[in-house]
């Protein structure tokens, strides 16, 4: 396994653009390859050493056998493990807006929060949020019709509004709360929400969302029997009947 | 600027692949000339490409960009050189428009469609777009002064309000869209055939078309009436087709070209009662044309992948968003028109995107003359203008066809003919259907040709003609189409090995016509009433100012005008 560790040198104020923080752009460089990489901060390109310091073992190596570890705040780095396919990537504090976005392989883990946009129109591969994430996560950029294809997130505090917007596959689970919209405009996939939630599943068309708290339900769907999964007793809903689909949503039983 | 050793196709000369030396001086081709040399020896070299069909500006290209900003991150470049950043790929910004064209060597585009009232924000867009010459049709077809005078048989009258909205919309010629059609719209109907009359005028399609035609010769305008048929995008549409062109037989044009150009043909050509029979009419159509002379047509190719499609067609925008439950926009345009905007992906699962593929391939592979089909995608409904390689590769090879159709649904052969054509395009045929032709059906004189005195565009590609075998080497015309080793615009390398490195300001070509003083005034009263009444503007602050057309070029015409030279 190759080892790199990524610090930054002092505290990032203007947001960095990140995308080659990424075992795939990494792995087949030597170090000084990669210290000599182009970043953009705000209107300014820079060479990533001279924002982050960069150690680890000498390359090449195989993308899936590249191991990232990013030590520090990266809460102003965006669009972080953008588009990798193997490896892995660890943060031990948070995580921009936009990080592992277009995933389609690896593992993504961030110990802190992660922001906006986490994992949008992933299609593969695994990211794990010690922390809550922002809005958006799982969900589709501004007018596209698919969000989240495929692989998994996982969210072990809150998520914000609009969770996995426009799913078309893949799994997400929030161990705490949602925001408002989760899983608006679904087509398929699967989100698990641990705690409560509000009008889950808007325009759903295909899909799973199982809500383990309280969720206000929209008129838009039908009532239909209990059942039990997991041990655990749900109410069934079939919808959005707006858009005539034929997603399913399930809250716990007695809890709305 | 000397060219050197070029393989010059220039068909409008009779230049078939000959090795000569080419001059520009000022901007034009002349006989000599000294200064910069360019060495294109063995290469090919044509006229600068001349698109007479494609959405470049206006409000429903604008509307395409709000409603995808998904497509705006897919042809996202930085700001590099000279050139500012682009966007987009179905519906890119306006610089990307002009490097776009001037990349795969084209120098002239054409706005296919602007209604008089929305003419101002398109010469805003044209004005932005680099490069290019370019100049906007204007719609006609659904407009209620000129259904008035259809149907009150007031040709004259027509004829001065076509001179009058072509002035007032700064615009080249008569777009005619599903006549009848967008304005039956507006009542949640559309006319489904040449002879449904329209609802509260009176008249039918038929008549709208053979009336705007006749005052389009009455003008001698340059180009011919530009029509979109009625029933287009629906099975079994071929009908409407023939009836239409038949209808136009005796029409006597007014220059030497055609009395119509039916614009993305591919749409009108379908067989077939509803979308399961579906199937291709193409050698109907291009049987009708290779046997009459009075119309011309463009391909209308669609290509497998993303698209936007925008058309002034607005029931068939409806049909669309139906279809594909998609975004969808829809716009009623006061007295002249309606139109909408659906994004739009075509698929080679489908069997009847891969028949639509097809049809537009079988037009042009079966219509013997190319001075009659030109190569479009009518971008961006059909395929993104920057795919226009594609089309001339396949156009031009049997074995990429072949290797194509194999991906597609099996029952595709039966559907269509296309598999039996083993006709290929030589660099002659495309050099017409995408340069010559265009200019002469648009009445360019200066364009689409080489002689002396013609605009100083020209197009040299990485590739030589007399060596590379198109049929085999598909993949080789392709990318050297796709990115030109030099494109020059009225004397000026703009694109040098596919990089733009100047970007000159283009012209925009419009039409002055001349009408009849006494036809003015009478049209004059109905005006008055119409924007007393219902219009949203005032008469005063309607039409386009010169402010913004900074680099017109104005063709006269019009009744009492000198007769025009004729196009090589």
């Amino acid at each position: 396994m190759r080892n790199i560790v990524i610090t930054p040198l002092a505290p990032i104020r203007i947001s960095v653009e990140a995308e080659i923080l990424s075992p795939d752009i990494f792995a087949p460089l030597s170090m000084e390859q990669i210290c000599g990489l182009d970043v953009w901060q705000g209107n300014r390109k820079k060479k990533i050493s001279d924002l982050f310091r960069v150690v680890g073992d000498e390359g090449p190596a195989k993308p899936e056998e590249t191991a990232l570890r990013l030590e520090g705040d990266f809460s102003r780095v965006k669009r972080i493990a953008e588009g990798m396919t193997a490896g892995t990537v660890d943060v031990t504090g948070s995580v921009g807006m936009h990080a592992g976005n277009n995933m389609l392989g690896g593992k993504l883990s961030i110990l802190g929060n992660a922001d906006d946009w986490l994992g949008r129109e992933m299609r593969g591969g695994s990211i794990i949020v010690e922390g809550n994430a922002g809005n958006y996560a799982g969900a589709g950029y501004r007018g596209e019709r698919c969000g989240m294809r495929g692989g998994e997130i996982e969210i072990r505090g809150n998520a914000g509004a609009y969770l996995g917007e426009h799913l078309c596959g893949g799994n997400i689970r929030v161990a705490g709360d949602a925001g408002d919209f989760p899983g608006a405009a679904n087509q398929g996939g699967t989100i698990f929400i641990g705690g409560s939630c509000h009008l889950p599943g808007a325009e759903m068309t295909k899909g799973t969302i199982i809500v383990n708290g309280k969720a206000k339900v929209l008129p838009g769907y039908q009532k239909l029997e209990i059942v039990t999964i997991g041990g655990e007793k749900y109410q069934k809903y079939a919808g959005d009947l707006v858009e005539n689909g034929k997603g399913e949503l399930f809250i716990q039983a007695g809890s709305s | 600027m000397i060219i050197r050793g070029g393989i010059v196709y220039d068909p409008a000369n009779g230049i078939f692949g000959e090795e000569m030396d080419l001059c520009i001086d000022g901007g034009r081709i002349v006989e000599d000339a000294k200064g910069e040399v360019i060495d294109a020896r063995g290469l090919l070299v044509m006229p600068g490409g001349v698109d007479a069909h494609s959405h470049i500006a206006g409000k429903k290209m604008n509307t395409g960009r709000i409603m995808r900003p998904d497509d705006s991150r897919l042809g996202t470049e930085p700001r590099s050189g000279v050139c500012r950043p682009s966007t987009g790929y179905t519906v890119p910004n306006c610089y990307a428009m002009g490097y776009r064209y001037a990349r795969m060597g084209y120098t002239t585009a054409f706005e296919a469609a602007t209604p008089i009232i929305e003419a101002r924000h398109t010469h805003e867009e044209l004005e932005e777009i680099p490069i290019l010459d370019k100049g906007a049709l204007t719609l006609f077809g659904n407009n209620w002064e000129v259904m008035e005078c259809v149907h009150d048989k007031d040709i004259a009258k027509l004829a001065a309000y076509v001179a009058w909205g072509l002035r007032a919309a700064r615009g080249y010629g008569i777009k005619i869209v599903n006549p009848g059609g967008g304005e039956a719209w507006g009542f949640g109907s559309n006319v489904k055939g040449l002879y449904d009359p329209v609802p509260n005028f009176d008249v039918t399609p038929a008549e709208i078309i053979h009336a705007l035609a006749e005052a389009n010769e009455m003008l001698r305008l340059p180009h011919s009436i530009h029509l979109h048929f009625n029933n287009l995008g629906k099975p079994g549409n071929y009908t409407t087709a023939l009836e239409t062109l038949e209808a136009l037989k005796d029409i006597k044009p007014s220059r030497m070209r055609q009395a119509v150009h039916v614009t993305h043909m591919q749409f009108s050509a379908y067989g077939g009662t509803s979308w399961r029979d579906f199937e291709s009419k193409a050698p109907v159509i291009a049987d009708y044309i290779n046997r009459h002379n009075h119309a011309t047509m463009d391909m209308g190719q669609l290509l497998f992948g993303a698209a936007t499609t925008m058309t002034a067609d607005a029931p068939l925008e409806y049909g669309n968003a139906r279809l594909t439950h998609n975004k969808w926009s829809n716009h009623d345009i006061e007295l002249e028109e309606s139109s909408g905007v659906v994004p739009m992906v075509y698929s080679r699962k489908m069997l009847v995107n891969a028949v639509q593929w097809a049809i537009g391939l079988e037009l042009a592979l079966l219509t013997e003359d190319p001075w009659k089909v030109l190569m479009t995608t009518d971008s961006p409904n059909g395929s993104p203008f920057v795919n226009y390689p594609e089309v001339i590769a396949l156009l031009m090879s049997k074995p990429k066809r072949d290797s194509e159709m194999a991906t597609l649904h099996a029952e595709l052969s039966k559907r269509t003919s296309l598999g039996g054509i083993e006709r290929e395009l030589d660099w002659s045929e495309i050099a017409i259907m995408t340069r010559a032709a265009p200019a002469r059906i648009l009445g360019l004189e200066d364009k689409g040709h080489l002689g002396f005195g013609a605009d100083g565009d020209v197009s040299i590609y990485n590739l030589l003609p007399e060596e590379v075998d198109a049929s085999k080497e598909h993949a080789t015309v392709k990318k050297a189409l796709a990115t030109a080793k030099y494109t020059i615009k009225s004397g000026i390398v703009v694109c040098k090995d596919g990089k733009i490195i100047a970007t000159p300001r283009g012209k925009t070509y419009w039409v002055d016509a001349a009408a009849a003083q006494a036809d003015m005034d009478r049209l004059m009263v109905d005006l008055q009433e119409k924007f007393e009444r219902y219009y949203s503007v005032q008469m005063s602050n309607y039409a386009v100012q010169d402010v913004y057309v900074t680099n017109p070029k104005v063709i006269k015409a019009g009744i009492g005008a000198e007769p025009l030279k004729e196009v090589a």
